[in-house]
């Protein structure tokens, strides 16, 4: 069992920060009237520590937050944001991950749909670390969510797994995995879907640097096209420059097949509980990614709470 | 329960049916019989909603209501049933959650609460005894690594809990071993009563020996050629369609 040994919450404009251990130390907070900044460092524990990201933000005012996060040496950090973003923001979250240190991070967001909100994360890691990334955009107006991952030394790794579903809106997705050290390995899935006029991208990268032989990386994106009116873009890169590599990419996106729906409805259940159901087969592959039960389970509520 | 008048069918601009009328009565049971692309299946989808099927003409009246006015949700929530011929297969959705979905539909359209989760089990339980189903089956995504056998039984599960009024069983007898033949049967005769229709299609008279039908229709190019009791089926299985 992770043990919750802290949390963060910005709520009624104060700044609630619980420490159950001294082993989250925050070096910094700043007032809400400027950019709010942490610094947060994690050292090893007993067990997984937790931090939960709990921000319950105003509508008439741009959030803006940067995380400094730095995973010590053999520590272990569960990262959990379920913050409620009612108005625009800007979150950017820095993290490094030292030797061996581990990272589940799982961005559980509630938006207002007639926002922007922004979401930063650039992450390195050191070696034999790892980095295991849940990210599900859902519900703001214009949505952008941009991850840059620096795998820097020999037998790192990063696991990154999102979700974005629009509903008349847009969501853009950029993910950017560079292999920078030898012998590094990255998976990364994406599913997105498309309701109404929706436009959803995704931007995925992999470069190999050339010194960077026995790299594995692969990555698959897939799109559900809900709307008549609703666009999926996919954009798959491979920029490798070592031969001595195993890489792969994929890119599907296509509209619910019209004989399952029609199987569906031939059952009693309305086309849009029918729809709904094709978008929770669709998105099973992606919980199948989740390991961890407890988030599994909270993942599956997010999706089931929003559709 | 449901009357079907000069109805003409076309698939992607083929024409199927050909001024097809049938009525069937209320506690009557059809079978229809007929060769390979016959129109067989096609009545079974036209009368369930496929959008497939483009209906060019004719009329059909199920239990005082046109028919094909209404989208497939309300025919199924009015009591129309089609156990599909090839059941499709949804991975990512488990069979019980489905189920009891489907089932919660036709509750709330009946003024019903929904039914709860142990009440639910202890009815799936039941029901799946009867079909010698495991309900191991029912953890796994709807008939997703069924094998053909248990699709169909599936079909008559859902069958079975939605308490139709009238059930079209397409070749529900393909696929089936003679024991599962026997246990799909049985139910379908709990099933049959005065108040309940069927219309099963089927190549075979296999079927017909465990559900006697009231009466046997002959299909060929998308019309009945021939009507009778159910020795007609016995005469087609000894001479064939020729």
């Amino acid at each position: 069992m992770n043990k919750n040994i802290s949390s963060i919450a910005f709520k009624d404009n104060n700044l609630i920060i619980k420490n159950s251990s001294n082993s989250i130390k925050i070096e910094k907070s700043i007032n809400f009237d400027k950019d709010n900044e942490l610094h947060i460092d994690v050292s090893p524990a007993d067990q997984t520590q937790r931090i939960v990201l709990d921000v319950d933000t105003h509508d008439d005012e741009t959030f803006n937050l940067k995380i400094f996060l730095k995973i010590n040496e053999n520590a272990k950090l569960e990262f959990l944001d379920e913050s409620t973003y009612k108005g625009n923001s800007n979150f950017k979250l820095i993290t490094k991950l030292e030797k061996n240190a581990c990272l589940e991070s799982y961005k559980l967001n509630k938006f207002n749909k007639n926002k922007i909100n922004n979401f930063y994360h650039d992450c390195s890691l050191l070696e034999s670390s790892s980095f295991k990334d849940y990210i599900f955009s859902n519900g703001s107006k214009e949505n952008l969510n941009r991850t840059t991952i620096n795998l820097n030394d020999i037998n790192s790794s990063y696991l990154g797994s999102g979700v974005a579903i629009s509903d008349s809106t847009n969501s853009n997705n950029v993910v950017e995995i560079r292999h920078n050290a030898k012998s590094s390995t990255s998976d990364c899935f994406f599913k997105t879907v498309a309701r109404g006029n929706s436009t959803i991208s995704f931007d995925g990268t992999i470069f190999v640097d050339n010194h960077c032989s026995k790299t594995i990386s692969n990555q698959v994106s897939k799109g559900l096209l809900i709307g008549k009116e609703s666009k999926i873009n996919l954009v798959p890169k491979l920029e490798i420059y070592n031969d001595d590599v195993q890489c792969s990419h994929g890119a599907a996106s296509g509209q619910p097949d019209a004989k399952t729906l029609f199987y569906l409805t031939s059952r009693g259940i309305s086309k849009t509980e029918a729809e709904d159901l094709y978008i929770k087969g669709f998105l099973s592959e992606f919980f199948d990614t989740i390991d961890n039960a407890q988030m599994m389970t909270k993942a599956k509520e997010y999706i089931s709470l929003n559709n | 329960m449901i009357e079907i008048k000069n109805l003409n069918v076309s698939v992607e601009e083929n024409k199927i049916l050909n001024n097809l009328s049938l009525t069937v009565k209320t506690g009557e049971v059809h079978a229809i019989m007929g060769p390979n692309g016959s129109g067989k299946s096609t009545i079974a989808h036209t009368l369930a909603g496929n959008p497939n099927y483009i209906v060019e003409s004719g009329s059909v009246n199920f239990n005082n209501k046109n028919l094909l006015e209404m989208e497939p949700t309300e025919r199924s929530l009015e009591g129309l049933f089609l156990a599909f011929q090839y059941p499709i297969e949804i991975p990512g959705v488990s069979n019980a959650s489905y189920l009891r979905q489907i089932l919660n539909s036709h509750r709330k359209h009946q003024g019903l609460e929904p039914i709860d989760a142990a009440e639910f089990l202890k009815l799936l339980k039941e029901k799946s005894a009867l079909l010698k189903m495991p309900m191991e089956m029912h953890s796994r995504f709807v008939n997703s690594g069924f094998s053909g056998g248990e699709k169909k039984k599936n079909e008559v599960l859902q069958m079975d809990l939605l308490n139709p009024k009238l059930i079209i069983m397409d070749e529900t007898d393909s696929g089936l071993d003679v024991d599962a033949l026997k246990l799909t049967a049985d139910v379908v005769n709990q099933m049959r009563s005065e108040k309940r229709s069927l219309i099963i299609v089927t190549h075979y008279l296999r079927l017909l020996e465990y559900i006697k039908p009231d009466y046997v229709h002959i299909f060929q190019n998308g019309q009945i050629i021939e009507s009778g009791d159910h020795t007609l089926a016995s005469r087609i299985d000894k001479e064939g369609y020729e």
